[in-house]
């Protein structure tokens, strides 16, 4: 690994390209896929690009991340979270879960150095209890007061609009939370990664997008999915460096349309293709200073892995999991890559305080870390 | 013992790698690096974060919330560690132990499945009848509600008014002659041949007009309702539902996963249908129906011989009769239900005698 600085702080990672190097990687001129809806790029996987684009001249460096877990060391600690989780009644839970993803996070490296994960059990419980607190109470009396209380119907009415539109606000900010607390608990050579785009915002992209969507029948969405990627990426720090993202709803318009059209005939089949176009879209136009993400997934190597694991699945009767999960990540990284020239040396310090309120709360929608 | 090593230090301000040398010593590491010269790292003030799974570098941290960091490739460090510095204990992995870890792996795998097997068998039912008497019975007919509505459905309901009113006599007869009941008890015929009857929490009985069909008179219908409405009155549905929810917690505890269960949760007021009770609820609802009929002053052969046709009729046409298999009819059972029939010295007072019961159960 290359490493070292001068004292003066100059980059000395990785040459600087020369002149106008930033490379202008592909920009997809036809209809890219639509991006996942799921999760903007984890903290730091790298990816590298096929072939160095023809302006790039010393950019051939390709970096990959890499998984050194196996399905055995998880089915272990799995098995281990479980009994302790079982005779603890539950409360064991956050600790369990804190432990996978240090596991996870402290097997997956890239330019020779592993991520590792701060977070700690004892901050996801109290999450989580403020979650339930600030959130879940209100909403629980608010359906008691609609569903179960003989109190008159406007009561029932306003009651019944007021947990809505508290639910409404929760994904957003479940969303949020979750990817600050997650980024500012990563680190990568001792440097913690952050989010700071602000709930409102997204809440504002949701509720547009919803309207939207609506008005036109669906054909918004592409949009709003963009638009979302932007905030969750473009918000996205390595300590002071920014990611970027460059995509454009109108790129995903088409191949969206597409999928719709061919729903049909292809009996739903073509949405594993549009999830692998819109997968290969947002890495493919997620960047990191003049370095670059690219993706390589396609339809036919992403529905081959469901079904192999669907298949192990099954036929574990679902004890194969932990091997899945494996796979999954491994999937992930091998068609994943950073190109471009890496200029750490610029990057300083910059963590951000931040609540595990939001993580508590996503808690309540997902099963833990995505990474990938 | 090696007391040198090589590794590399992370300043935790820049992302920059800074090569190290490290010297073990008694009460801390030496450490060495080219900007920052030679400093002692006192044991206890250090953590480990990585470094204890076969492959890891050994990873050690100092200071608050943004540490310096120590990384150092070779796990045999850790032995030399512990050599250097026996006093450490477990603030350092032993890889020496690893061995153990396997072991408590497996012991783990055991624990696993004798815990599981423990609160499913034991747990659960023991909770579920400690929480049960204490569920307000308002939620119980919230739950009922939309149970019904799907067991149910409005446009399934037969609607003649005497098939109606017959219904609520007899639930009226048998209910007035025990003690007053918190709830108010509805009857739902449904227009499907199912030969089925199911008690709802809150007080609502669904009746098939498959198995209405095949009671030949009142006295046999009144035996199924008063079982269907021990049901009720003695909480079994509430308990199974919340022994059913303690079953999907379980389950998310064994998967890892919440997202599952909660569906499943969701899911149980539709799989109601499905719900089955314990063997002990059932002969409850049996001798408690029994009673309630035998309080009534109906009589009792009509439920004896129901349940003695239904259970006749099972060789013959097997999946006809749902009935059966939410309610499994041994032999012991029906003997059971025969003593105390015979024990009754009181006089049976008809039940209905005005209406012609053949014609009644062909409407809906």
């Amino acid at each position: 690994m290359v490493d070292g600085q001068d004292p003066a702080g100059r980059p000395s990672f990785f040459r600087k390209p020369a002149s106008g190097a930033t490379p202008v990687l592909h920009r997809p001129v036809a209809a890219p896929p639509p991006a996942p809806p799921a999760e903007p790029p984890p903290p730091g996987p790298p990816e590298h690009l096929p072939g160095p684009p023809p302006e790039g001249p010393g950019l051939a460096t390709l970096r990959r991340p890499t998984f050194h877990g196996t399905g055995g060391t998880l089915f272990g600690i799995h098995l281990i979270n479980t009994l302790l989780t079982l005779v603890t009644f539950g409360v064991y839970y956050f600790w369990a879960k804190t432990r996978l993803r240090r596991y996870l996070f402290s097997q997956t490296e890239i330019e020779g150095d592993r991520f590792a994960y701060h977070g700690t059990g004892r901050e996801l419980l109290l999450g989580t209890l403020k979650a339930a607190l600030v959130f879940g109470v209100p909403i629980f009396l608010l359906n008691v007061i609609r569903d179960v209380l003989d109190v008159p119907w406007v009561l029932k009415v306003g009651a019944g609009l007021l947990s809505g539109s508290l639910l409404f606000v929760l994904f957003p900010v479940a969303m949020v939370g979750a990817r600050r607390y997650r980024l500012s608990r990563t680190s990568w050579r001792g440097i913690r990664f952050s989010f700071r785009g602000h709930v409102w915002e997204l809440v504002k992209i949701v509720l547009v997008g919803s309207i939207l969507t609506g008005f036109t029948f669906g054909l918004y969405y592409p949009y709003l999915l963009v638009k979302r990627q932007t905030f969750m990426i473009a918000n996205s720090y390595f300590g002071s460096e920014r990611f970027d993202f460059a995509g454009r709803g109108r790129d995903l318009f088409w191949v969206y349309v597409q999928a719709i059209l061919l729903t049909l005939p292809t009996l739903g089949l073509c949405w594993v293709w549009y999830i692998a176009r819109k997968r290969r879209y947002f890495w493919d136009h997620t960047s990191f200073g003049p370095a670059r993400f690219s993706c390589s997934v396609t339809g036919g190597a992403l529905l081959g892995l469901w079904v192999v694991n669907l298949l192990l699945l099954v036929c574990t009767l679902g004890i194969g999991w932990p091997w899945v999960r494996v796979r999954n990540i491994h999937f992930a990284f091998r068609n994943l890559a950073l190109t471009g020239p890496l200029d750490l040396a610029r990057i300083q310090q910059e963590a951000q305080r931040v609540s595990p309120m939001g993580e508590g709360l996503s808690g309540f929608f997902d099963s833990g870390f995505d990474l990938a | 013992m090696r007391t040198d090593w090589q590794g590399t230090y992370l300043d935790g301000r820049t992302p920059a790698r800074q090569p190290a040398t490290v010297r073990l010593m008694r009460e801390g590491l030496e450490l060495t690096t080219e900007a920052g010269g030679t400093r002692l790292w006192r044991y206890r003030e250090l953590r480990q974060t990585q470094g204890s799974y076969a492959g890891e570098e050994v990873r050690l941290e100092r200071g608050g919330e943004l540490p310096e960091t120590l990384l150092i490739p070779d796990s045999a460090f850790l032995q030399s560690l512990h050599e250097a510095a026996p006093d450490v204990g477990l603030r350092f992995h032993d890889p020496r132990r690893r061995s153990a870890r396997l072991r408590w792996t497996i012991v783990a795998v055991g624990g696993v499945l004798a815990v599981t097997v423990a609160i499913y068998l034991w747990g659960i039912p023991l909770v579920a009848a400690l929480v049960t008497p204490h569920v307000p019975v308002a939620w119980e007919e919230a739950l009922g509600r939309s149970a019904v509505s799907y067991l149910a459905p409005p446009e399934r309901r037969c609607g003649d008014p005497a098939l109606g009113a017959a219904m609520d006599a007899i639930v009226a007869r048998l209910l007035a002659a025990g003690p007053p009941s918190p709830y108010t008890m509805r009857v739902y015929v449904v227009n499907r041949p199912v030969v089925n009857a199911l008690a709802v929490p809150g007080g609502h009985v669904v009746i098939f007009h498959g198995l209405l069909e095949r009671t030949s008179t009142p006295e046999e219908l009144a035996g199924v309702m008063a079982h269907e409405l021990q049901h009720i009155l003695r909480r079994h549905t509430t308990r199974a539902v919340i022994q059913d929810m303690g079953t999907g917690l379980l389950l998310m505890a064994l998967t890892g996963d919440v997202t599952g269960p909660l569906a499943y949760g969701l899911e149980t007021a539709r799989a109601l249908g499905e719900l089955r009770y314990s063997r002990r609820a059932e002969e409850e609802a049996d001798v408690e129906g029994m009673k309630m009929l035998l309080a009534a002053r109906v009589a009792p052969a009509g439920m004896i011989t129901f349940f003695g046709k239904i259970q006749k009729e099972e060789g013959a046409q097997p999946k006809a009769l749902t009935y059966l298999s939410s309610h499994p009819l041994p032999a012991e059972r029906i003997a059971r239900l025969k003593a105390l029939a015979e024990a009754w010295r009181g006089a049976p007072e008809p039940l209905l005698p005005g209406d012609d019961w053949s014609a009644l159960t062909k409407r809906c």
